[in-house]
């Protein structure tokens, strides 16, 4: 099977011409650990909670498609809000950790928190350089909660 | 001074004194032509193919067994995974199928989001085949050019569902970004952000530049010419034969598209041309989905003026349960059809679900399009059928 050989002159100029262009175009490439970028707000970044508004419910470990979220709790017996009441149950958060190792952030925790305690958040610096580091406690999850983004103003 | 018969007569003696027998040669499951983790065992007689093996696997996930205790929610974040070039047009049709099952209405406007992101997810992915392609014929240049352009579509995806790549943005009954919480933003119905459509209206008119671009720097190229036109040649009649679906039997001249032939979503109110070509050589495949990017592009402003405003979600219980049956519910993807075959037997989960990929029809050709090929256009043929491996081990 021989083939003709074309002369691929023509062809090169205007490829030639295509790169030419582009030369002369703003480059579209943010120089990252210098430049940061900013994420959208919808952007599904790193998971963050608020401790106060979670009631232990256990909604979110139940819906995790890959079962990354361990939550323990415990109730503790308040005092009854008027004298001669009876005692009130409250459930209190021992432990909550998130595993990113193995989250693949779609986000049905946060979706499905009755008394919206869990929030996302579009910060995305959070690599270790251990595996077991990305395990998030409790404390390290509502330290996120401070860069919860504002909802974005909607289309029509 | 040596004649034609000369050298013909001097091939023939090297040819009787060197034996040629056949040599196995493994391509893979590492290469850098194969998109991911093929092994191609070839019986290669010199440069010719005389036989080839896939052997494939090496990706299997098991989405189909995983989905059997997941439920219906949890299954649409998985099967955004299975082709993850375009994982937005994954969802649709699975998320269709459980809305048949339930017997559910989608709002119009839902739908026509569906359609839109639909149509970002196939020029997404026909930009990586615009990159990937000409990059396994040795064009770097092109590469950096749709690779480029893709991030403005990506970008796009991002800001309405707020992933890249796995949006998981389609729920029973409508879309919604998983979006947090709050009590300030579970008040607002989660819409598309503020300014969405003149973004995208943008970026469209980027994409009909990339198209001339593209156009220039390989359609019209001689080398690629060269190495395209004419080879790995499939007749219509055999792409039917092996289940090929999408641009790959559109360039095989049969112009069959499920948005035309079947129109699911809002496809029959929007006014396109299916892209086909007669020949079936790799360049015809290659141009069929340049072309479906012009017209993908062509929806895409055609459904930003017809979207209506209305409601994102329609009622449905809180725990979805489907009602006994069976549904096959299917759509066109970039790569071509892709199906769902869901089984219920009542509940929160399916009883099976068959996944009909479209990478794994597709795949199917190789063993009788390789034959007797030359082993340097068994990689502009691979290349040519646009797989990912992910789709075909699923």
């Amino acid at each position: 099977m021989s083939k003709n050989v074309a002369f691929p002159f023509p062809g090169l100029v205007k490829g030639m011409w295509v790169t030419l262009k582009a030369l002369f175009k703003k480059a579209p490439v943010t120089m990252y650990p210098d430049v940061q970028e900013i994420p959208v707000p919808r952007a599904r970044g790193v998971i963050s909670l608020d401790v106060d508004a979670c009631t232990v419910c256990m909604l979110c470990a139940r819906e995790c498609p890959d079962w990354c979220i361990y939550i323990e709790g415990h109730k503790e017996e308040q005092p009854p809000s008027k004298p001669g009441g009876k005692p009130r149950v409250r459930a209190t958060l021992d432990r909550f950790d998130i595993d990113y190792g193995l989250c693949m952030y779609c986000g049905i925790c946060v979706e499905v928190c009755p008394f919206d305690a869990l929030f996302w958040s579009p910060e995305y610096e959070y690599s270790e350089t251990d595996v077991i580091n990305l395990l998030h406690n409790k404390e390290r999850l509502t330290e996120w909660l401070a860069t919860v983004p504002e909802p974005p103003a909607l289309e029509r | 001074m040596t004649t034609p018969e000369m050298i013909h007569r001097s091939e023939t003696a090297v040819s009787i004194e060197l034996q040629t027998p056949d040599m196995t040669l493994n391509i893979g499951p590492q290469h850098p032509s194969t998109h991911g983790v093929l092994r191609l065992v070839a019986n290669i007689d010199g440069e010719r193919v005389t036989d080839v093996e896939p052997v494939i696997g090496y990706m299997h996930r098991g989405y189909e067994k995983l989905s059997e205790v997941r439920t219906y929610a949890q299954i649409t974040a998985l099967v955004n995974r299975i082709d993850w070039v375009s994982g937005f047009a994954n969802e649709v049709p699975f998320i269709a199928g459980v809305e048949k099952l339930m017997g559910v209405e989608v709002p119009e406007r839902a739908q026509w989001i569906r359609l839109i992101l639909s149509e970002l997810a196939r020029i997404s992915s026909h930009l990586v085949f615009m990159s990937s392609y000409p990059l396994e014929l040795g064009a770097t240049t092109p590469l950096m050019h749709s690779l480029r352009e893709r991030e403005y579509i990506l970008e796009l995806i991002e800001e309405v569902t707020g992933g890249r790549f796995h949006p998981n943005f389609n729920r029973v009954g409508g879309v919604k970004p998983a979006y947090g919480g709050g009590s300030t933003t579970k008040k607002q119905s989660m819409d598309l952000p503020e300014g969405f459509f003149q973004r995208t209206a943008d970026a469209m008119d980027r994409m009909d530049v990339i198209c001339d671009d593209i156009d220039q720097l390989v359609t019209g190229n001689e080398l690629i010419k060269m190495r395209t036109v004419g080879v790995g040649v499939i007749p219509g009649s055999k792409a039917l034969e092996y289940g090929l679906t999408g641009p790959n039997l559109r360039a095989s001249g049969v112009a069959y598209d499920l948005r035309k032939a079947d129109p699911y979503l809002t496809y029959d109110q929007v006014d396109f041309d299916v892209a086909w070509r007669p020949e079936g050589d790799c360049y015809d495949r290659y141009v069929v989905r340049l072309e479906e990017i012009r017209q993908s592009a062509r929806i895409v402003r055609q459904a930003i003026d017809k979207i209506p405003s209305g409601p994102l979600q329609a009622k449905v219980p809180r725990v979805l349960k489907a009602p006994k049956g069976q549904v096959y519910s299917r759509a066109e993807n970039p790569k071509g059809e892709f199906g769902y075959f869901i089984v219920s037997e009542g509940g929160k989960i399916p009883y099976r679900l068959k996944i009909r990929s479209t990478s794994f029809s597709n795949l199917s050709i190789l063993p009788w399009i390789l034959k007797g090929q030359l082993v340097p256009d068994l990689v502009a043929i691979m290349g040519s059928l646009d797989f990912v491996l992910g789709d075909v081990d699923r």
